[in-house]
């Protein structure tokens, strides 16, 4: 599903290449639940962001189910991603004007998707994470888990075949966190949806079915 | 998604309501301006526009040739009108215009003064004023024919209907009967009447009129369907030659003509040309309109991108799950929309409330005109155009950005799109600044028309209209006006000494240049003239009864000596109008008409039996009102026909400035609204600047920096921009009030401290505007601003 090949990013400091991304040579295959591990500055968002093509690459190849990114336009790149792929973040990052379920649906209006399908499709996702009784109500009155969930599902709105969570448990408490993470192996184990994420801690590490770990912009090989 | 669009829109308005209320009520105050001159512009562009037949009417104007000059304007001979209707096919209808006259109307035992003109039978058949009772064909068509307004048939008969066929004594001297009323005339007409006598009257009492080298009334022309106006005024260049015998090569007379509707914002001439006239205040408050307009959109921009900080966050959001930028920018323009709505809604409120106010300044009955769909065309157009310009910028900044830096959170603006910003401050205070220096410089030229010596004393004199048996009496009025208290002097004027403006070339003297004829202004005195109205002679004495000779006696001023070139004027002979006689005084220049003209040339000839005309009367300083009593006691007992009227010297002379006090009222409010404006976006960069920089200024309180030292670094920047706008405003202000000077021949100095005090005014409102931002930001607790990182 992601083939990457040579990928570096780097950024340019009064004539100083300092390496985001070195080398980075990674093959992730449909259904894998990848978790991405290393200290602060290893490049963990970076790469993620690069997968996630919301980023660029300065250097190497990049596929993604089959086609070369790092040739495409900014078009059709954001076109391919819209359809395949969701992103949950830190921070949760819901847009606070509009309530739970205008969150969960925005992504669909960008998709030009017609009225009635996606009142059925938020619906069924609001059935799913059980947050029905919470659809009118805004971020800034929900915990931060029940905004994680929204977020989850938001991201899921789009059916995509790629989840990228950017440490999602990071600002919850370990209950919660817990609960993100199985709601993650469901999905991938259930939903076959393919999942990496970013994650400082072993234990949600654990969750995933594999562990790259990251250490100044290069992958680690395990000895 | 519109619906998407509109809740995040409003919700984000009510979220940040102080935020919004900056916006919205800057933007508001923008509109309102914008709609208050609209209105005002329109209205000035409608007048006598209403006239059904308003493509086919023309006034006709004269240009006299005479010493390589060219004199314009719409003074023509009495029976111009009527003459080219009989002789000229192309020409349906024709009348004469005298002017607006106070006279005096008896019905019964109803005496009352009322304002009016004379017109030709033809006037009503010409203009669209609608008639009450009578038909446009019989309004005017017999010698006694008075039409008159719903007003005056009221005062005297009590409706219109039973006003038909009365009697109206005129002037105590002949009895007209009213064939027509017709309805209250509108401020939408340039010439106002509560009545129109038939032209035959306006002839008789105006003997002058019949002979074709005099002139003076208007000539208004109806042309038939169907004819070229271009080609028929080719045609009638030269139509005067046929009847004014006297043109000769140093004296010569064109005709020339203009759409009648024309006329009333066009009605200057400069050698000849047109050379606008009230329209330069139209354009120029269409100007300012959209000058304010564009402060408050600028406005609207600094204060969203400045506000974007906040927004970033939710534009990276939107990106992230698939929003295009073309999305974005139309989510920002149509929340840009949804303020300018608002913006609009509270900005009519407001039009609505002060629009009798600003009919008090303009003096005219302005309406908003619900039904006009070409008002709300005008009005949808504003706000959109408004809505767009606004939220152009700043959504073309906010879509551009990268969301993965936004949601990080390490996005910073670049240093293009903050110089724009601090442009767009600097041009927004660069309009202001040149709206201030405007300001003053208009005041400051309406304070010098107020206060300019002007060669007499025009203080303390009253105006007493000539009427009935006044006149003749006029010895008789003057010896018992004398004999009441708080009177200083008595004297008499063929018109009013503000406004002298009846030119002639019947003027011989030796030593006069036979092939030039130029223009003197002439006037008819009393006796004492100079005297009472405190002129200075050069040389030579004032008009006396004691000298027997002075009926052909001649005063001149300075202007005229000069042209004259003569050595010892006093005791010079002279010739007015084939009459000799001899100069007996030479006075030093004096304003006999608004500052607008040079002073001309004038002589000055004794007309003490004169059957018309103007009494002045000194009074005593701060004894007006004895005087007056007694004057009215005078009045009454000499001429209990007419009643008694006044007029004061220093009123009459303000109404020659009357456009000039409007403009400088309007100038002063929008001035005042600008910089106000100006000021809420200022108020919003600083909180943005301040916003910015919490860390920056955190970490200086730490290290130790004192309050002081803060509110001069943050106040630094925003002093400096108003100090580059105000380098820029101060040339264009310059150029452009020089130009509006020049239409005065009088006028005021630009002087350097304008500049310094318009310069000052605006660093010292911009400061008070950052201040508090400034002091707020020095005050905070480092501890809490560096918190947050």
């Amino acid at each position: 599903m992601i083939a990457l090949q040579h990928i570096s990013k780097w950024v340019t400091n009064g004539g100083l290449r300092t390496f985001l991304l070195k080398d980075i040579n990674l093959q992730i295959e449909e259904g894998e639940f990848v978790s991405i591990m290393g200290p602060s500055g290893s490049g963990k968002s970076t790469l993620l962001n690069v997968i996630g093509m919301l980023d660029d690459a300065d250097e190497g190849e990049y596929n993604f189910l089959g086609q070369s990114i790092h040739t495409m336009k900014e078009k059709q790149r954001s076109q391919l991603y819209k359809a395949h792929i969701g992103f949950v973040f830190q921070a949760y990052h819901l847009i606070d004007e509009l309530t739970v379920y205008e969150n969960i649906e925005t992504p669909l209006l960008y998709q030009d998707t017609k009225s009635a399908e996606r009142k059925a499709m938020v619906g069924d996702m609001l059935d799913r994470f059980n947050i029905v009784g919470k659809k009118d109500l805004f971020p800034n009155q929900l915990s931060g888990g029940q905004q994680q969930l929204v977020g989850i599902a938001r991201s899921l709105i789009a059916s995509p075949k790629l989840l990228l969570a950017d440490e999602p448990t990071g600002n919850l408490n370990s209950k919660q966190g817990e609960e993100i993470m199985d709601l993650f192996k469901q999905l991938n184990e259930e939903d076959g949806v393919t999942i990496i994420q970013v994650t400082h801690s072993e234990k949600n590490a654990a969750y995933g079915n594999r562990i790259i770990n990251l250490l100044d912009g290069r992958i680690e090989h395990p000895r | 998604m519109l619906r998407n669009y509109l809740l995040t829109a409003l919700r984000n308005i009510r979220r940040n309501a102080s935020f919004s209320a900056i916006n919205i009520a800057g933007l508001a105050l923008g509109m309102t301006c914008s709609i208050l001159i609209l209105l005002w512009v329109q209205h000035e562009k409608s007048i006598d526009g209403f006239h059904e037949n308003s493509d086919r009417l023309f006034q006709v104007y004269e240009r006299q040739y005479h010493d390589g000059q060219i004199d314009a304007g719409y003074f023509t001979p009495g029976q111009l009108g009527e003459e080219m209707r009989k002789v000229l096919p192309a020409v349906e209808y024709g009348t004469n215009l005298a002017w607006e006259d106070k006279l005096t109307f008896q019905a019964g035992d109803k005496i009352i003064k009322q304002s009016g003109n004379h017109a030709g039978e033809d006037f009503f058949k010409m203009f669209s004023y609608p008639l009450i009772a009578g038909t446009p064909a019989t309004a005017l068509n017999s010698p006694v024919s008075i039409a008159i307004s719903r007003k005056m048939a009221n005062d005297f008969f009590g409706s219109p209907a039973k006003a038909m066929g009365q009697t109206l004594r005129f002037e105590n001297r002949k009895d007209l009967k009213v064939t027509a009323v017709f309805e209250n005339i509108t401020d939408l007409s340039s010439i106002k009447f509560d009545y129109l006598i038939n032209w035959q009257t306006f002839l008789e009492n105006n003997q002058w009129a019949k002979d074709w080298g005099n002139n003076g009334p208007r000539t208004v022309i109806m042309l038939r369907k169907g004819t070229n106006p271009r080609t028929f005024e080719a045609s009638i260049k030269k139509f005067l030659d046929g009847y004014n015998k006297e043109q000769s090569k140093k004296f010569y007379i064109e005709m020339g003509m203009q759409p009648y509707s024309e006329t009333y914002l066009n009605s200057r001439f400069e050698n000849g040309k047109m050379s606008g006239g009230r329209i330069e205040y139209a354009r120029l408050f269409s100007l300012v309109a959209v000058f304010i307009l564009v402060i408050a959109c600028i406005n609207f921009m600094n204060l969203t991108t400045a506000r974007s900080v906040k927004r970033s966050r939710e534009i990276g959001i939107r990106k992230v799950i698939g929003a295009r930028r073309i999305s974005l920018v139309g989510q920002f323009i149509g929340e840009a929309m949804v303020i300018a709505t608002f913006a609009f809604i509270l900005g009519f409120i407001l039009v609505f409330l002060l629009l009798p106010a600003f009919n008090s300044i303009t003096g005219k009955e302005i309406h908003i005109p619900v039904t006009d769909s070409a008002f709300w065309l005008c009005i949808v157009l504003l706000v959109v155009f408004t809505g767009f310009f606004s939220g152009s910028y700043p959504a073309f900044v906010l879509s551009a950005f990268q969301p993965v830096k936004v949601l990080k959170g390490t996005m910073k603006f670049s240093n293009k799109s903050i110089l724009f910003r601090k442009g767009l401050v600097i041009f927004q205070f660069m309009l202001s600044v040149i709206l201030i220096i405007g300001t003053i410089v208009v005041s400051k030229q309406v304070g010098y028309l107020q206060h300019r010596n002007l060669g007499y004393d025009r203080e303390n004199v009253i105006y007493i209209p000539l009427e009935g048996v006044l006149p003749e009496k006029f010895p008789l009025f003057k010896e018992e006006i004398l004999k009441q208290p708080g009177i200083a002097g008595v004297t008499r004027i063929s018109g009013t000494i503000t406004d002298i403006s009846n030119g002639t070339g019947g003027v011989e003297w030796e030593g006069k240049d036979p092939n030039s004829m130029p223009m003197f202004t002439q006037a008819g005195v009393g006796y004492e003239f100079v005297k009472t109205m405190n002129l200075q002679l050069k040389a030579g004495r004032d008009f006396n009864k004691d000298f027997a000779t002075d009926s052909s006696a001649y005063i001149i001023n300075e202007a005229a000596l000069k042209i004259m070139k003569l050595k010892n004027p006093v005791g010079s002979p002279i010739t007015f109008w084939q009459n000799k006689g001899t100069i007996i005084g030479v006075l030093k220049d004096f304003h006999f008409q608004s500052l607008h003209e040079p002073i001309r040339p004038i002589i000055i000839r004794l007309m003490e039996k004169n059957g018309w005309g103007t009494a002045l009367v000194r009074t005593k300083p701060g004894q007006t009102k004895q005087a007056l009593a007694g004057i009215g006691e005078v009045c009454r007992t000499i001429n209990p026909q007419f009643p008694f009227s006044y007029q004061f010297s220093d009123e009459e002379y303000q109404k020659l400035y009357k456009s000039e006090q409007v403009v400088d009222k309007l100038a002063n409010c929008f001035a005042m609204l600008a910089i106000f404006i100006s000021c809420l976006g200022l108020l919003g960069l600083a909180i943005f600047a301040t916003l910015q920089r919490t860390k920056e200024i955190g970490i200086r309180k730490v290290l130790g920096a004192s309050i002081t030292s803060l509110f001069t670094m943050i106040s630094k920047e925003f002093m400096l921009l108003v100090l580059i706008a105000f380098f820029v405003a101060a040339p264009l202000a310059w150029f452009a009030l020089d130009n509006w000077l020049q239409q005065f021949a009088y006028r005021t100095e630009i002087s350097a401290w304008i500049f310094l005090l318009a310069g000052f005014a605006a660093m010292f409102i911009a400061l008070a505007t950052v201040s508090y931002q400034a002091i707020k930001a020095a005050l905070t607790n480092p501890v809490k601003s560096l918190k947050t990182e």
